[in-house]
């Protein structure tokens, strides 16, 4: 056994000091790596789902998404064409909020691109997130109301809806948020997010049922809302992925779930007696954001710009089933997808009230953590 | 360095202890052998001990200076559930698995060598699937609509019976993850306990049970505590598992500081709960160090 003598102990010591040293000055200085700034191209007047041939040869851009079909479907509808047209390079990563902090922070962010929601960008934009210029970015076609704050573009229109089991509840199926938490007329165990994503729209439902106008919410609304599901005591069982909402439906483990639109298609698909109640329905719209001292923001725009075409649009919603973000867009539907389409109801959908959730978003995040913890 | 000064040294060094002891001692240039160690030093300062400082001074400063983070951690109910709930199941596993490994550990040292290699297979076998997989093969077996429930309601008529999203749930995927962690160490101590000894008691009168625990059962602590503190420690940092057979109701430390970290972004919150996780693992090493013989974690480490 090797042993260390006293003298050779303090040396030891010292080697280690040393070392320590060395790591927290490599660390310390691997923060602010120093970029050239990149001349601005002339792309002149931006026309969506267009984009100059050739005009980010040598450019290399990375979108982080929330992976699955859903990011293969975007990949290949949306970022590869761009790529081709432009010459750009394409990259694909994963999407999580924490790394995109540890980025911005460290002032070395390696993304252009992210897929999140509306809250995360309105809620980190000029923090998190770059702000858009929108004189890059023709947004004529982007449907009303989607563009919900200065740091993000539409990039699907999705929703949280009930989806029910016809073999349950054909006949007399529920037609209002009330009818989720009537456990009375409509038995059996519904499926709602428990994971520890916040969700404001899974909140809003619960206060939709209980008559309150979410346009004009107060915080004193939110536990009411949170009691609501715990007053469904043993009928309610948490999703804490899509994966597994989509799977307790399948499976008939729920008879009724609160769930993405794309999550209910996805069950229907695979052959679920699985319909989507759609008189009052939640809508959402996830965000491309573009992080804070992204490396070239003008192609990140372009990239962006591109993306939300008509035919590009459609084609990513034939592939995704997730609704498009162009009111041009005319995507060609099997019969399955166009009963869960979001897009044809947006009449009956209620739109979320993100200035409430973003002000308040302290007391919605520990009432969550409660209720996504089950205390 | 070149080699003149190397060969010089140990020539010089070993030169005046070659008359007798041990030559090895003498080398006056171990500094040089320790230089072979600066490697590890470096890497474990770069990825361990560096990020470690950052994640505690983040701890105490994020957003502000101050203990607040500590604070918000022990007086919101919320946490307080989490961290009892999160010990009492680590220590249920560890409860089952030593259960379940003791006997198993045991057949393992009285068998032949090609029974032993199966009994090995067996338990490395499980070893070698990812969790994810077979987490999902027990959500399918355990869900309310699945094959279990369907066999007692198709043969006994009762149920469903609830096995997902509960307690038990997320012990039994968990036990079936880390039995082996608790098997391994159970066998290594086992096998050194001289088999001669029980015979030796037997002929001095004692009976099966005296001779199991005065004599088999303290000779094979050794190897249950360290698969113990093994399984208790993986066992409280457990995620998917929790997260996938349990429901809220059953979440645990480490989903708390993900929410905290990835989704409130409240980094601050986040860091104070791993360095709680953390204190709370070297404390029990300490303490279940003060139990073992030699004060030392793991069998067959000499002090």
């Amino acid at each position: 056994m090797f042993k260390l003598k006293p003298r050779s102990a303090r040396r030891g010591t010292a080697i280690v000091a040393g070392a320590a040293a060395l790591a927290l000055t490599l660390i310390g200085c691997s923060g602010g790596g120093s970029t050239e700034p990149i001349p601005e191209r002339d792309l002149g007047t931006p026309v969506a789902g267009e984009v100059k041939a050739g005009a980010f040869d040598g450019t290399t851009l990375t979108f982080a998404g929330s992976g699955g079909i859903f990011q293969d479907g975007q990949t290949e509808a949306l970022w590869n064409p761009f790529a081709e047209a432009s010459g750009a390079t394409f990259n694909q990563d994963a999407f999580d909020a924490g790394k995109l902090k540890a980025m911005v922070d460290a002032g070395n962010v390696s993304w252009d691109i992210v897929n999140t929601t509306q809250f995360d960008t309105a809620r980190g934009c000029g923090t998190l997130f770059e702000e858009y210029d929108y004189s890059q970015i023709d947004v004529s076609k982007i449907p009303e109301g989607t563009i919900t704050d200065k740091c993000m573009v539409p990039q699907i229109m999705y929703g949280l809806v009930v989806a029910y089991n016809t073999d349950e509840f054909g006949d007399n199926p529920p037609t209002s948020a009330a009818d989720f938490f009537d456990t009375k007329k409509f038995p059996g165990k519904r499926t709602v997010s428990q994971s520890t994503y916040v969700d404001p729209q899974t909140v809003e439902f619960a206060l939709a049922a209980q008559g309150k106008d979410v346009a004009n919410l107060s915080p004193d609304d939110i536990e009411g809302a949170f009691d609501l599901y715990k007053g469904l005591g043993d009928d309610v069982i948490g999703w804490t992925t899509g994966a597994q909402a989509q799977q307790q439906l399948e499976s008939g483990e729920a008879v009724m779930g609160l769930v993405w639109s794309g999550r209910g298609y996805g069950a229907a698909a695979a052959g679920a007696p699985v319909a989507p109640m759609w008189d009052e329905w939640m809508i959402m719209v996830d965000s491309n954001g573009i992080p804070k001292g992204v490396k070239d923001k003008q192609a990140a725009f372009a990239a962006v710009n591109y993306s939300i075409g008509a035919e590009q649009q459609a084609k990513m919603t034939e592939l995704t089933s997730y609704g498009g973000v162009n009111v041009d867009s005319k995507p060609k539907l099997d019969e399955t997808l166009s009963t869960w389409m979001t897009t044809e109801h947006l009449d009956t959908g209620i739109a979320p009230n993100v200035d409430f959730w973003v002000e308040n978003y302290d007391a919605l995040s520990a009432a969550w953590a409660g209720w996504a913890t089950g205390s | 360095m070149t080699d003149q000064t190397v060969t010089g040294g140990i020539a010089a060094g070993s030169a005046p202890g070659a008359g007798g002891g041990t030559p090895r001692r003498r080398i006056p240039s171990n500094w040089r052998t320790l230089l072979l160690f600066v490697p590890a030093f470096v890497i474990v300062t770069l990825f361990f001990l560096a990020p470690l400082i950052d994640v505690f001074i983040r701890s105490i400063t994020d957003p502000k200076l101050g203990l607040q983070n500590y604070e918000w951690l022990f007086t919101t109910d919320a946490n307080i559930a989490v961290i009892v709930r999160t010990f009492g199941t680590a220590f249920i596993v560890t409860f089952v698995c030593l259960l379940l490994a003791y006997p198993y550990a045991y057949l393992m040292t009285i068998v032949g060598d090609r029974a032993r290699n199966a009994l090995q297979l067996f338990i490395m076998m499980p070893l070698w699937t990812s969790i994810l997989v077979r987490t999902l093969a027990w959500m399918v077996l355990l869900q309310d609509t699945g094959p279990i429930n369907g066999l007692l309601a198709a043969w006994f008529g009762i149920g469903p019976i609830p096995l997902i999203r509960t307690t038990f749930g997320v012990a039994l995927g968990m036990s079936q993850v880390l039995l082996p962690f608790m098997v391994l160490p159970l066998y290594s101590s086992m096998s050194k306990i001289d088999k001669r000894l029980l015979p030796a008691a037997a002929n001095l009168g004692a009976g099966p049970i005296t001779r199991f625990f005065t004599v088999y059962l303290p000779l094979s602590r050794p190897g249950i505590f360290s698969g113990g503190v093994t399984v208790f420690i993986l066992g409280l940092g457990f995620y998917i598992i929790p997260a996938l057979l349990g429901s809220s109701k059953e979440s645990m430390i480490s989903a708390l500081i993900q929410q905290q970290i990835s989704v409130f972004l409240m980094w601050g919150q986040g860091t104070a709960l791993g360095i709680f996780l953390l204190v709370c693992t070297i404390l029990i090493l300490v303490i279940v160090s003060r139990f073992n013989k030699n004060g030392s974690l793991f069998p067959g480490v000499d002090k």
